[in-house]
């Protein structure tokens, strides 16, 4: 049932993907996942929340400038998986990293001198729900930049625009770029925090069930700025949504029960997937 | 290439997120700040360390000092005497009883028997006569009371002064002045000597003690027929009353025989002297006592006006306002009563001076009220005085907390009884009060700990005579002047001696306080925890 | 009978129904019972204790009682008339009648007058006072109270040690306000030799409040929504910049205006002062003949709840010492009620602007 919407989407991206490519002789149609080198190697990776184990000895590894889509049912450990990349989890009592490691360009993200803050400087994330700070827009694009001490408004607004422009949010925003950020709508904001993300120009975008609170419109130009984001920027998206899965991502990991089940091109696991529980659930017999 | 040789394959030296970054002792600046403001944190921790600390500092000596002053009061013979003088009070009591009668006697011939006063005084000279007798018997012990009392008292003082010398001798030293400290002369007090004539007074007051009896064994034979008929009942009590007296009589002997002031005070004493004694009596000519009962009677009586007005009027209204009020007179009412909660105690107090106690002193002698107890009112400021205000207090106490328990009951419990037809009254007596129940009582508790821990309102209105109300005549105690725990430290805190027995007692009282409201505290908490759990 | 048509769902008058509205009555009784007893208490003090303070002339306020000392009233009659006095006019009308004596060479007449203690003058010193104790106390309340607020929303993760600093908190909040007094004497007057001072004063208030500051200022801070820390986290915000940049600002607001209402228990504590900061009567004000710049934290006050516990215990009511009692009560009432009332409405405001 997602076939022709996956075929019909999955034709640009693997476009976009082939001009940019650090491996531009992937042959046409053939997926470029397993040409992309690696950016991020999860490895048997066990993650506790307090007494429970959330994670269970997931491998995984994420390649660079693509999008890799975590899907799976409630409670299946993804969005665990996903805070993990950029050590959200740290905020939460009670949670830590049982076993194995999380890698980031060959550097372990849990090791004891790492730089929390640099590490989500590098990492960015948006959540679940759209979370502009209550300030001007313009204040929520610089509010990274002047943390880091940035106080040059030529440099600002500069940044300000490149930023909006790539979450493709300029032209709706350009003339109130001082009105509040909460007067946006919901689909604007999400764009808003995205464009925030870009702001710090960070390797990698984590982003956490974007859409889950978007209407289908504003669904539809996240899903499109994502296609061009993936063009600087590595994109993991934790969704619930299948469709959105094989629309815009290249890779997909599905999660079951805190397991990695299965790893594959977004084309195999939608298409033909190995494992039966796969194929259950990206045909929707449960989930 | 396969994708698992790739990680090697993005050396990347711009992925540098190794820690570089300011320390001071071997923490970041972020865990200095951490420090910084977990430090703060335990200033509530360190508060209370304090106020325990410096509350034992200044007060746990009374003990000892209390321990002192019990000795002396046993060793100057003053305890031996107080044998003696109670046996002596018991009688003025008995006395007191007959001037009473002889009172209703009066009042009973003019008003219903239409006799003037004349011819009533008339009719009751015999019993004036007996009257006199029985209060002349008392005569000779009397004397001896009021002879002992002076010599127990010369050797009080002796001891006393010896006390400052010995201590101005010690300051002297201290200084170095040891020529002038050498000069100061303490002659110590032999207790022994000083006290034999107290003792040698032994045969003579058993001697008088028979004669009484024998007196007494007579006078309750002569008491005369019941001046009216209605006093009857009273007459045949004062016979019981006086032969009681007559039989205690061996007893009282027995314990003077028992007595010895060589014994020495045990220091549980001092404690249960202030626990449990009956009389705070300070600046006394005869012996201080700290007792604190009085002070927590009156505390106690106080607190219970206040939460017998405060507890249906707080919790209704919480239960209206939060169950019953359309929201309009939420958004009214509920500031409201927040603003009344903002009043001082001390503009509650001068308005119980000013106004309240007058008020209800004029409500009193409203004639179709007399058959409330207590009723008309003697005393202005009283204990219902104060524990009205003190409700007033206690009030938006127990209605914000009464009020957040319910608003925390879930509402699906609500709707789910609704949709199996209940009422609202229904629905709030049986679904919503219970579930709010251990809130609402937590709240109450904390109206009681705020009003026993008020201070300025019973220091103001509840008339601040130390004494255990007379309980014999039910509830109209509530309408005496009483003292407080609070009001007996803000009130004499400032004219006492500091470092000195009195001084101590207040800030034991102030412990007593302390761990009282702590009391109350954890209590309240824990009814809270526990309902907690209960519901998930 | 003849009702038209009545259908299943009917509505019938029954007993179960009156019983419920007579019991809603009387709930609704209680409420209004309470708010009476209030309304009936301020109204006695402002139509009392207002024409103390406001009088029918220009400038319409008794500035007399706003700005100057509390002084004796001398009550006498002369040459038929009945004179009302404050101290310093009643001394120069004794000398000026001596005077006027001594011209016409008689012996100068003995005035008999009947004295009151501070009902004549003003409140001014107390007024000054309750205003330092305030403002002192509060600075170091809001200091403390905020920072570990902070520790407390921020940085502390579940852990018995820190279940035992809510608790601390909690107890502290159910200390009677005379144990703090006697704490500060023991503490700040005695062991630290402060004597009864402004700054023995201003700690002891301050940590009494301090539950309160806390619990309002963590409240705040919790109701800052979880999404802007993690949005200023994911940014590569140290958890400083995030507290000083997308937690507190949006905090602030309902720390402050909750904080005043622990302003409003500060002003109107007695018990804690009595022994700590209070002075019966002092004719200095708090910045005359300082020698030292540091003399002026060492230095008792008059205050405004302690003025009223005086006047209203030590003197005896009749009309001439009404005027002081009353208008103290009423300048303290409007004071603290002006606090209270703002800081009631300023959350109201708040609730209704904030909604994120």
């Amino acid at each position: 049932m997602s076939a022709p919407t996956f075929s019909a989407s999955m034709d640009p991206s693997t476009k976009s993907i082939r001009t940019t490519s650090p491996s531009p002789t992937a042959p046409e149609g053939k997926p470029s996942a397993a040409v992309a080198p690696t950016l991020i190697d999860i490895e048997n990776l066990d993650f506790h929340y307090g007494a429970t184990k959330a994670l269970h000895g997931i491998t995984l590894k994420v390649p660079d400038r693509q999008v890799t889509a975590f899907i799976g049912p409630s409670g299946c450990g993804k969005s665990t998986l996903l805070r993990c990349l950029n050590r959200m989890n740290d905020l939460i009592d009670g949670t830590r990293i049982g076993a194995g490691s999380i890698k980031i360009r060959g550097v372990d993200i849990y090791q004891r001198d790492v730089d929390v803050i640099e590490l989500r400087k590098r990492v960015g994330m948006v959540f679940q729900k759209s979370n502009p700070f209550p300030k001007s827009i313009y204040e929520n694009i610089t509010y990274g930049l002047r943390l880091q001490g940035i106080k040059d408004k030529g440099r600002l607004d500069e940044v300000v625009e490149k930023s909006l422009r790539g979450a493709a949010l300029w032209d709706e925003v350009k003339d109130r770029l001082h009105a509040s950020g909460l007067g946006l709508s919901g689909g604007q904001q999400q764009r808003l925090c995205i464009a925030r993300t870009i702001a710090v120009e960070p390797e990698i975008i984590l982003m956490d069930e974007p859409c889950s609170a978007l209407d289908p419109i504003a669904t539809a130009k996240v899903e499109e700025l994502i296609h061009e984001l993936k063009l600087k920027y590595t994109i993991v998206i934790v969704t619930h949504n299948m469709q959105q899965a094989a629309r815009c991502s290249d890779k997909t990991a599905f999660f079951y029960l805190g397991k990695l089940v299965e790893f594959a091109p977004t084309r195999t696991i939608f298409m033909n997937p190995e494992n039966p529980q796969t194929e259950a659930y990206v045909s929707g017999r449960f989930g | 290439m396969p994708p698992e040789t790739n990680s090697a394959a993005l050396p990347s030296p711009t992925f540098n997120i190794v820690k570089r970054r300011l320390s001071f002792f071997g923490l970041t600046l972020d865990e200095c700040i951490q420090v910084f403001f977990g430090g703060n944190a335990f200033v509530a921790v360190v508060i209370l360390g304090l106020i325990t600390y410096f509350l034992f500092r200044e007060g746990a000596e009374f003990f000892g000092q209390n321990r002192q002053n019990l000795t002396v009061y046993r060793q100057a013979g003053l305890e031996y005497v107080d044998f003696m003088r109670r046996q002596e009070q018991a009688h003025t009591a008995l006395t007191r009883d007959l001037f009473e009668l002889r009172m209703r006697a009066v009042s009973d011939m003019t008003t219903r028997q239409g006799l003037t006063l004349a011819e009533a005084n008339q009719r009751l000279a015999s019993f004036d006569d007996y009257a006199g007798r029985f209060d002349d018997a008392i005569g000779p012990l009397r004397g001896m009371v009021a002879d002992l009392t002076e010599v127990a008292t010369a050797i009080k003082t002796k001891f006393n002064i010896n006390q400052d010398k010995l201590e101005e001798r010690e300051q002297l030293q201290s200084a170095g002045r040891t020529v002038e400290a050498n000069a100061v002369k303490v002659e110590p007090v032999d207790f022994a000597s000083e006290i034999a004539p107290i003792l040698a007074t032994r045969d003579a007051y058993l001697e008088n003690n028979r004669v009484l009896a024998a007196e007494f064994a007579k006078l309750v034979e002569q008491v005369p027929a019941a001046p009216t008929p209605k006093l009857q009942g009273a007459v045949e009590r004062f016979k019981v009353k006086v032969k009681a007296y007559v039989a205690t009589f061996p007893s009282i002997e027995a314990e003077m025989a028992a007595w010895d002031f060589r014994k020495s005070v045990p220091l549980w004493k001092a404690f249960s002297a202030f626990i449990f004694g009956r009389q705070w009596l300070t600046a006394s000519f005869w012996q201080d006592w700290y007792g604190v009962v009085p002070l927590f009677v009156g505390s106690l009586m106080v607190s219970m006006v206040a939460l017998f007005l405060a507890i249906p009027l707080g919790v209704g209204a919480a239960v209206y306002v939060n169950q019953i009020a359309s929201l309009r007179e939420q958004r009214f009412i509920k500031p409201c009563i927040e603003f009344i909660s903002a009043f001082p105690s001390v503009v509650l107090g001068f308005f119980g001076i000013a106004v309240l106690g007058e008020a209800l002193r004029a409500l009193s002698q409203v004639t179709w009220l007399q058959w409330l107890p207590g009723f008309p009112i003697a005393e202005r400021l009283n204990a219902l005085t104060a524990g009205c205000l003190l409700g007033l207090i206690a009030i938006p106490t127990i209605f914000t907390l009464a009020e957040d328990a319910l608003q925390n009951v879930p509402r699906a419990f609500k709707e789910a009884s609704y949709a199996l037809g209940a009422t609202r009254l229904q629905t709030i007596t049986k679904i919503v009060v219970p579930a709010g129940l251990s809130g609402i009582i937590s709240a109450i508790l904390l109206g009681l700990g705020r009003v026993i821990g008020e201070t300025m309102v019973v220091l103001l209105c509840a008339g601040n005579r130390i004494a255990i109300p007379d309980f014999t005549e039910g509830l109209s105690a509530f309408v005496q002047p009483v003292h407080t725990m609070t009001g007996i430290v803000a009130q004499e805190m400032g004219e006492v001696v500091r470092g000195g027995i009195h001084y101590r007692a207040l800030f034991v009282v102030g412990i007593f306080l302390f761990f009282l409201s702590l009391g109350i505290n954890f209590l309240a908490q824990k009814i809270v925890r526990r309902y907690r759990i209960s519901i998930g | 009978m003849s009702a038209p048509a009545t259908h299943l769902f009917q509505a019938k008058p029954s007993f179960a129904r009156t019983a419920e509205k007579g019991v809603f009555w009387l709930f609704r009784s209680a409420a209004y019972l309470v708010l009476l007893c209030g309304a009936l208490v301020f109204a006695d003090i402002v139509i009392k204790g207002a024409p103390a303070v406001f009088t029918t002339t220009f400038p319409f306020v008794n500035t007399v009682f706003l700005t100057e000392a509390p002084e004796s009233l001398y009550v006498f009659e002369h040459e038929g008339a009945k004179r009302e006095m404050g101290d310093r006019e009643f001394r120069a009308f004794r000398e000026q009648e001596a005077a006027k004596a001594a011209a016409q060479g008689r012996k100068a007449p003995e005035i008999k007058a009947t004295s009151f203690v501070y009902s004549a003058g003003g409140i001014f010193p107390c007024i000054v006072g309750t205003v330092l104790l305030v403002v002192g106390s509060m600075t170091i309340a809001l200091t403390l109270g905020v920072a570990s607020a902070i520790y407390l929303s921020e940085y502390a993760r579940q852990s018995p040690l820190v279940s035992f600093i809510r608790l601390a908190i909690l107890n502290l909040a159910g200390v009677p306000s005379i144990v703090f007094g006697l704490f500060g004497m023991g503490m700040f007057v005695i062991f630290l030799e402060w004597n009864v001072s402004l700054l023995a004063g201003w700690f002891t208030l301050a940590f009494m409040v301090l539950p309160v500051v806390i619990t309002a200022s963590e409240e705040s801070l919790k109701s800052v929504p979880k999404g802007f820390r993690e949005g200023s986290l994911a940014l590569g915000a140290t958890k400083w910049q995030t507290i000083r940049k997308a937690v507190l600002p949006y905090a602030l607001p309902g720390i402050l205006t909750s904080s005043i209402l622990g302003i409003a228990r500060v002003a109107g504590e007695t018990a804690p002062i009595m022994f700590t900061a209070a002075y019966v009567v002092r004719d200095k004000l708090p910045w005359e003949g300082l020698q030292h710049a540091g003399d002026f934290f060492f230095q008792g006050v008059m205050a405004l709840p302690y003025h009223i516990y005086v006047v209203s215990s030590k003197i005896p009511q009749n009309e001439y010492t009404e005027r002081v009692q009353y208008g103290t009560a009423f300048v303290f009432l409007f004071i603290v009620a002006l606090i209270a009332a703002t800081s009631i409405a300023l959350r109201n405001k708040l609730r209704g602007r904030y909604k994120w």
